[in-house]
């Protein structure tokens, strides 16, 4: 009897996937720069559904090497579309990446005292020591913040005060320690519940760069091993009320 | 003149010691310092050096203090002037022999004194060798020299010699002898080996127990104190017999010496007994060597 | 093809925190090899922490210390014009701190390997602390000596997570190698990623030969 019981004991502890009567489960890869509008995207989808979301956020190159590495995520939403096209000519994605949301850019400073003026001349002045922006090689904020510059005429002039964050992360708490007098972030962070209030930012004309087009794609490993939660989740980035979260995260749909 | 009187609680492992000497020394005079082990006898040489501070206490050098705890004097050992020769020599690896000695002496000294010194010691042939490649013997006689380069004041020598075969041991006694004889600094030298002692010192400050037993000449500490003067206190080795004659060996001092006896004294006797054999109206005959 | 300056500015890194470990570390192994005061421990866990902190937790305190909005970072700003973070300087003191043990143990551990009668010879034949450590003891402990320097060396090299915190990834300041290799696989070019990290484990594999080779040469000097 005992024996039995531990076999048992043991095999539960195991296998805890083995669930009987739990909810089903999925798990997202995130982009750095969504994931505070990806708390309202997951609250609302566990509302809707039975179903338990896990999110693993990361610089969007980080994730996608994971990703080509084995990780075990459902569904990827990324910050651009240069990684998840990867994903699908390397079949680690089901189908063709889809865009969800396109990405704002903005400028921020939390230095007290700073204005950022819609001109950008500001950057320009002695004051001003450092620039942060996300690293252009790998961040599609960081490209477009290039291109912004680059039409003002001031990448050359300051290019010698640029910083460079690994993420849209690391861009916004160089800004937000002050560490940075000024940078380039998302849109979605300045408007987030711990940015909210902290310092003043300019919305940047969306002309001034290319279209920050964020795509989402159904991974490989989600149709093989979770293909009802993870396609419920996926179609739901496309959904109504998903469009709704974006827009009060400052997207544009 | 050294005139000093110290006191110091030394933790031994069996407990506490307090150490608690005084005494007047002769300038130039060669003294020895003898007591079992853990008697306080290094401690009280590294405090003369300077190297240990003393609880309470005095040290005068002449007319200098070099140490007064009322008076709160307190000179440290690289003014001192003092060569003290460790035991377990301490010479520094990274120097040959001539820099070794070398190092203690300023420009202003001339090579002349180095040269004397490395005479003196018998190690003017090795003074370009890495010290790691010397002997024991050799090695002790770099220490020597190194200790007394400066002309010190005052010579300390902690159980210099204890690593040292017998033979070798006695020419670096005369070394010894050679050097106090031509420099004349005042000496201390610890030591276990009462012929050493009585060979090389004219007086012996006794330790026991971190206290001054007595302050004597060598002779009369370590003379044979039993009634009767024409006996040898000495260690039971074997016995044989030849013929009809039966003989011991014993261990006298550091000799070993046959004598004929009587079979029945002997035959309790076991190797390492301490015996006292006496030598009553028997002929003696000495002989010069 | 891959930028060289990476590389370049790694090894000047290098080179740099190592000499200045160098100057700190010996009289700080010193003083924690012959002390007796109640600061001694002290002193050692702050110098052995960096051995156990993560290197981003160090490149955060790091970053939230240099920062204007706090305390030090406004007073260097305000009195000296300095900002420490996203600097060769910021990054220097980093390094500093994350390789300090590297040099202090094995120094340390070599000082007091000494036996003491060595230095009280020393002391004994007039000598000052200070000429007896130049003279008598850092010659003996060439060995030690020699590990500490490698070993801070490589470590600094091989410098990411501080770096990564504070460096900013200044093209020609601080885009240390460490952190070429690991844009360069955030931007899925392996290729190049693959020659930074080559470059970097042969000079690792030269440096920790020459200590090997260095250290058979030197073990010849034997302490009595």
């Amino acid at each position: 009897m005992n024996k039995i019981f531990s076999v048992v004991a043991i095999l539960l502890f195991i296998f805890p996937s083995v669930s009987i009567g739990q909810s089903q489960k999925v798990t997202v890869a995130v982009a750095a720069n969504m994931q505070y509008a990806f708390k309202d995207l997951k609250n609302a989808f566990e509302k809707i559904n039975n179903i338990q979301v896990d999110e693993v956020v990361g610089a969007s190159g980080n994730l996608t090497r994971q990703i080509t590495q084995g990780a075990p995520f459902d569904v990827f939403i990324s910050a651009d579309t240069k990684y998840p096209e990867n994903l699908f000519q390397n079949h680690f994605a089901a189908e063709a990446p889809k865009v969800y949301t396109r990405g704002v850019l903005v400028l921020w400073t939390t230095k007290p005292g700073l204005i950022p003026g819609a001109n950008l001349q500001f950057l320009l002045s002695g004051k001003i020591k450092s620039i942060a922006i996300a690293n252009p090689k790998i961040a599609p904020y960081g490209t477009a913040a290039q291109a912004v510059l680059q039409k003002f005429n001031l990448l050359d002039k300051i290019k010698s005060k640029l910083v460079y964050g690994e993420s849209i992360s690391q861009t916004s708490q160089f800004i937000a320690s002050q560490n940075a007098d000024v940078g380039f972030t998302a849109k979605a962070i300045v408007l987030s519940n711990e940015m909210k209030n902290k310092g003043t930012w300019i919305e940047l004309n969306h002309d001034d760069y290319p279209p920050i087009l964020q795509a989402a794609v159904l991974l490989k490993y989600g149709i093989e091993n979770n293909s009802s939660a993870a396609g419920k989740f996926y179609e739901f980035l496309f959904s109504a009320v998903a469009k709704d979260i974006y827009k009060k995260y400052g997207y544009l749909n | 003149m050294i005139h000093f009187s110290l006191q110091k609680k030394l933790h031994a492992s069996e407990g506490i010691l307090t150490l608690d000497v005084s005494c007047e020394i002769r300038e130039g005079d060669f003294i020895s310092l003898y007591g079992p082990s853990g008697a306080g006898k290094t401690s009280l040489l590294r405090m003369l050096a300077g190297l240990m501070q003393p609880d309470s206490g005095f040290i005068k050098m002449n007319d200098e203090i070099w140490f007064d705890s009322e008076k709160k004097i307190k000179v440290n050992p690289q003014q001192r002037l003092v060569g003290f020769v460790f035991q377990d020599y301490a010479l520094f690896p990274n120097m040959n022999v001539e820099e070794n000695i070398s190092y203690a002496s300023s420009k202003n000294d001339s090579k002349k004194n180095i040269d004397e010194l490395l005479e003196i010691t018998g190690l003017s042939g090795l003074r370009d060798k890495k010290i790691q490649t010397l002997s024991g013997g050799q090695q002790q006689r770099v220490a020597l020299a190194r200790a007394i380069a400066r002309k010190p004041k005052l010579l300390l020598l902690d159980e210099p010699l204890s690593a040292i075969d017998n033979e070798m041991r006695g020419q670096l006694q005369n070394t010894l002898l050679t050097i106090h004889a031509q420099y004349k600094v005042t000496s201390i030298i610890v030591s276990h080996n009462i012929n050493e002692i009585i060979k090389l010192t004219s007086k012996t400050i006794h330790i026991k127990n971190g206290r001054l037993v007595e302050y004597q000449f060598p002779a009369k500490i370590f003379c044979n104190k039993s009634e009767d003067p024409s006996s040898l206190k000495c260690v039971f080795l074997s016995s044989g017999k030849t013929g009809n004659d039966y003989h011991i060996s014993v261990l006298a001092g550091n000799q070993v010496i046959t004598i004929n006896c009587n079979e029945e004294e002997a035959k309790d006797l076991r190797n390492g007994n301490e015996i006292e054999v006496s030598f009553k109206g028997a002929k003696v005959f000495l002989r010069k060597l | 093809m891959i930028e060289t300056a990476p590389i370049w500015l790694t090894l000047k890194l290098a080179f740099l925190t190592t000499i200045i470990l160098l100057f700190l570390s010996i009289p700080l192994a010193w003083w924690l090899s012959r002390t007796k005061s109640i600061f001694k421990t002290i002193a050692q866990v702050m110098v052995s922490l960096p051995l156990v902190l993560p290197p981003t937790v160090i490149g955060f305190y790091l970053l939230l210390a240099f920062s204007p909005a706090n305390s030090f970072g406004k007073f260097l700003e305000q009195y000296f014009d300095i900002r420490l973070a996203f600097s060769f300087g910021g990054l220097l003191i980093g390094s500093v701190i994350y390789s300090l043990p590297f040099m202090v143990h094995p120094v340390l551990s070599g000082l007091s390997s000494l036996p003491p009668s060595l230095e009280e010879a020393s002391y004994s034949l007039g000598k000052t602390k200070r000429q007896t450590l130049f003279k008598v003891l850092l010659p003996n402990i060439k060995p030690p000596l020699l590990t500490g320097i490698v070993l801070a060396f490589a470590h600094t090299i091989g410098e990411f997570g501080v770096v990564l915190m504070i460096g900013g990834n200044i093209p020609g300041r601080t885009n240390l190698a460490s952190i070429a290799v690991y844009d360069e696989v955030e931007a899925l070019n392996y290729y190049n990623a693959n020659i930074y990290a080559v470059i970097l484990v042969a000079i690792s594999v030269i440096i920790l030969f020459l200590l090997y080779f260095s250290n058979r040469k030197l073990q010849e000097v034997k302490i009595l």
